[in-house]
C-alpha cells in the first residue's frame, strides 16, 4: 500500500504542500504579468489539486529503483525522463483546464497564458515532478531503515526463544522428577546408590549449566555429561539400558554447540529403549574421518511403534540449530528400520586455537 | 476399618525403582496385597482383565499405551491412584474431574492419604467413579491414534490410516489399510475426540477422514456419495454435503 494514501495524516501535508505549490504557481503567473490574480488561483489550485494524486506514482518510481541496487547515470535518466513525460501530461491538464473549465465556469480562459507563459508552467511542472520523486525516494529510504531495524528486532526475539527452548530441553521435567522419585526410592534400600545418583544428578545440572554459557565446547566435556546422565538414566531403567561411547581421542579434542549429543542420547532413551521389552544397548561412534567429525548413534526401537513425531520435533530442532551455526557445512542424517534407529552427525572439524 | 476386606493391588510403572517405592510404601499397610506389577500399558490391560485388582496404582507416561488409554481399554473406572512426574495436561484434567493422583516424589503422609481415600471409595456403599468416566471420555487433545481391545490383542491404529469410521449398532467399524476393526463405541463419542480439520461425519452413520477423500459422486439426483482413495464408496446425507461443500 502506498504510505502517504493509506496515512490520512500524511496525506493531509502532501495536500496541503500541493496547495502551496498551487499558490506558487497563481504567484509566479501573476507576478510575471501572464495573468490577473484571481483567475492565476482559480488556474493553478484545481490543477495542483487533481495532479497531486498523479504525483504519487513516483512511489513505484522509486521503489523501482532501490537504494542498494541504484547507479546514479540510470537513476538520473529514468527520474529526467519520467518527470519529462510527466510535465507534458500536466501541460495538457492546464490547457484542457483552463480553455474547458474557464469555458464552462466563466464563460472565457482563466489565463489564456502566452507562450512563455506555457513554457514557465511546463518547466514548473517538470520541477514539481522531480521533487515529488525525490520526496518519494527519501520516504522509501526511511522506510526500508525502518523495515530492517523491524526485521531485526524479530530476529533477536527469534534467538531469545531458541536459548530459551535449549534451557528448557536441558531443565527437562520429566528426568528431573522421575529422577527425585528413583533416590526417594533407593533411600529405602541403597543408601549408598542414592547418594551417587543425588552426586550425578548435581553434576548433571552443575554441567549443563556451565556449558550452555560457551558457544563451542569440546567432544570430550559434552561426553563427560553424557556420562552423568546414562548414570543416572541407568539407575531409572535398570539392566534395560546399556550403553556403548567409543570417543577417539582426535575426536573428543573437536569443538562442538554444547548439548549436541546429549539430546540424541535422550532420544534413543524415550523413542527407543523405553519402548522396547527388555531394552537394549545405545552405541555411540565418534570420529575424524576425511577432515569431518562425524558422530554416529544407533539404538534399538520397538518393531511396530510407529514413528512418533516427537521424535521428528526433536530431531528437527537439533538440524536446524546445526543448519544455523554451520550452514551447509553440517550435515545430519538419520534412518529408521523395523528394529533400530540410526543417526549420524557430520560437522566440519574446529580445534581449540594452538590445540 | 474393616480388617477382613482386603484391598488386592496392582503396581504398573515402567520404572523398577518406582514401582519398588510404592511396594515400600504399602509395607506398613496390612489391609493392602499386591497381586501384581507390570511394566508396561499392553501388561497391564491384560492384569488388570486377568485380576481384577481393587486398587491400581497407575503410571501416566508408559512405553505402548499411555495410562489413559489403559483406563479407556480396559472400561476400568473405578479405584485408581494414577502417579506421574510430571504431565500439565493430565493434572490439568485430574483436577477437574477430581481424580486422585500423586506426583512424584510423593511423601508417605501423602501417598498414605490417596490410599485413604481409595478406601472409602472401595466401601460398598461409595458412589461409581463419575470423575474418571469423564475424564476418559473428554479427553483435550485430539486423538492421534485409536486403539482396540480383540480379547488378549491390543490393535493401535495411527489416525492418518483410518480412511472411515461407520457406525454398526453398538459398534464402530473402523476402516484402515484394507482391514476392518470393530469397536464398542459411539459415533457421536469419536466424532468429539477428532480432530475437526481432517475428519468430518458426512452422514448419520459414517465418518470420512478428508486425506483419505477422493472424490464426491453423484449417482442420482440429490444424492452423494464419497470415493475414497481405496475405492470404498460412503453415502453422503444432505446435511453432510453441506458441511463437506464448506470445507473441500
Amino acid at each position: 500500500m502506498h504510505p502517504i494514501l493509506a496515512d490520512p495524516r500524511r496525506l493531509l501535508w502532501y495536500e496541503l504542500a500541493w496547495l502551496a505549490a498551487g499558490v506558487g504557481i497563481a504567484t509566479l503567473l501573476h507576478l510575471t504579468g501572464q495573468a490577473e490574480w484571481s483567475g492565476a488561483l482559480e488556474f493553478a489550485l484545481p490543477i495542483c489539486l487533481v495532479w497531486s494524486f498523479v504525483a504519487v506514482s513516483s512511489y513505484y518510481v522509486c521503489r523501482s529503483l532501490p537504494w542498494s541496487q541504484r547507479r546514479w547515470p540510470v537513476a538520473l535518466g529514468l527520474f529526467g525522463g519520467v518527470s519529462m513525460l510527466a510535465a507534458l501530461g500536466w501541460l495538457g491538464l492546464g490547457e484542457a483546464w483552463d480553455s474547458l473549465g474557464g469555458l464552462l465556469l466563466r464563460g472565457k480562459p482563466f489565463v489564456a497564458l502566452s507562450s512563455p507563459g506555457w513554457m514557465m508552467y511546463f518547466a514548473a511542472g517538470f520541477a514539481l515532478y522531480l521533487l515529488s520523486l525525490l520526496a518519494h525516494d527519501v520516504l522509501v529510504a526511511f522506510e526500508s531503515v525502518q523495515a530492517a531495524a523491524r526485521r531485526e528486532a524479530e530476529s533477536r526475539v527469534l534467538a531469545r526463544d531458541a536459548e530459551l527452548q535449549m534451557l528448557r530441553t536441558q531443565i527437562n521435567p520429566h528426568f528431573l522428577f522421575n529422577s527425585l522419585n528413583s533416590i526417594s526410592a533407593l533411600t529405602g534400600f541403597d543408601p549408598a546408590a542414592a547418594r551417587e545418583m543425588t552426586v550425578d544428578l548435581a553434576q548433571f545440572f552443575r554441567r549443563t549449566l556451565a556449558l550452555a554459557e560457551r558457544e563451542r565446547i569440546t567432544l570430550g566435556e559434552e561426553v563427560t555429561l553424557c556420562g552423568h546422565f546414562l548414570a543416572i538414566e541407568k539407575r531409572r531403567f535398570g539392566a534395560k539400558l546399556q550403553a556403548d561411547l567409543r570417543v577417539s581421542a582426535e575426536a573428543a579434542a573437536c569443538l562442538l554447540p554444547p548439548m549436541t549429543l546429549q539430546p540424541l542420547l535422550e532420544n534413543a532413551i524415550k523413542h527407543g529403549i523405553r519402548q522396547v521389552d527388555g531394552g537394549g544397548t545405545i552405541a555411540v561412534d565418534a570420529g575424524v574421518r576425511d577432515g569431518a567429525l562425524h558422530i554416529a548413534v544407533v539404538n534399538p526401537v520397538a518393531p511396530d511403534d510407529a514413528p512418533a513425531n516427537a521424535h521428528g520435533v526433536g530431531l528437527k530442532n537439533i538440524h536446524e540449530r546445526l543448519a544455523v551455526l554451520y550452514g551447509p557445512r553440517a550435515r545430519i542424517v538419520w534412518q529408521r528400520s523395523p528394529t533400530q534407529f540410526a543417526i549420524e552427525i557430520h560437522l566440519p572439524v574446529d580445534k581449540e586455537s594452538g590445540a | 476399618m474393616n480388617s477382613s476386606q482386603r484391598l488386592r493391588a496392582l503396581i504398573v510403572d515402567d520404572e523398577d525403582l518406582a514401582r519398588r517405592l510404592v511396594r515400600e510404601y504399602l509395607q506398613g499397610h496390612d489391609d493392602v496385597e499386591i497381586v501384581g506389577e507390570c511394566d508396561n500399558g499392553l501388561d497391564a490391560v491384560k492384569q488388570i482383565g486377568a485380576l481384577s485388582p481393587d486398587l491400581v496404582f497407575l503410571d501416566i507416561q508408559m512405553p505402548r499405551l499411555t495410562g489413559l488409554e489403559v483406563l479407556e481399554l480396559t472400561g476400568r473406572r473405578a479405584g485408581v491412584i494414577f502417579t506421574t512426574a510430571y504431565d500439565e495436561h493430565a493434572i490439568k484434567a485430574f483436577e477437574l474431574h477430581a481424580v486422585d493422583y500423586l506426583l512424584k516424589p510423593f511423601s508417605k503422609a501423602r501417598f498414605d492419604d490417596a490410599l485413604a481415600r481409595a478406601r472409602t471409595l472401595h466401601a460398598p456403599a461409595a458412589p461409581a467413579g463419575a470423575g474418571l468416566d469423564a475424564l476418559v471420555a473428554r479427553r483435550t487433545a485430539p486423538l492421534e491414534r485409536i486403539l482396540i481391545r480383540d480379547r488378549e490383542q491390543v490393535h493401535v491404529i495411527p489416525i492418518d490410516q483410518v480412511e472411515c469410521i461407520e457406525a454398526q449398532g453398538d459398534y464402530l467399524a473402523i476402516h484402515a489399510e484394507g482391514k476392518c476393526h470393530l469397536k464398542p463405541q459411539r459415533i457421536s463419542e469419536i466424532e468429539e475426540q477428532l480432530d475437526a480439520n481432517r475428519f468430518l461425519r458426512v452422514h448419520r452413520s459414517f465418518i470420512i477422514s478428508l486425506a483419505h477423500l477422493q472424490a464426491i459422486e453423484r449417482p442420482g439426483p440429490d444424492r452423494h456419495a464419497a470415493r475414497l482413495r481405496s475405492g470404498k464408496r460412503v453415502p453422503i446425507s444432505r446435511s453432510g454435503y453441506e458441511k463437506l461443500r464448506t470445507l473441500v
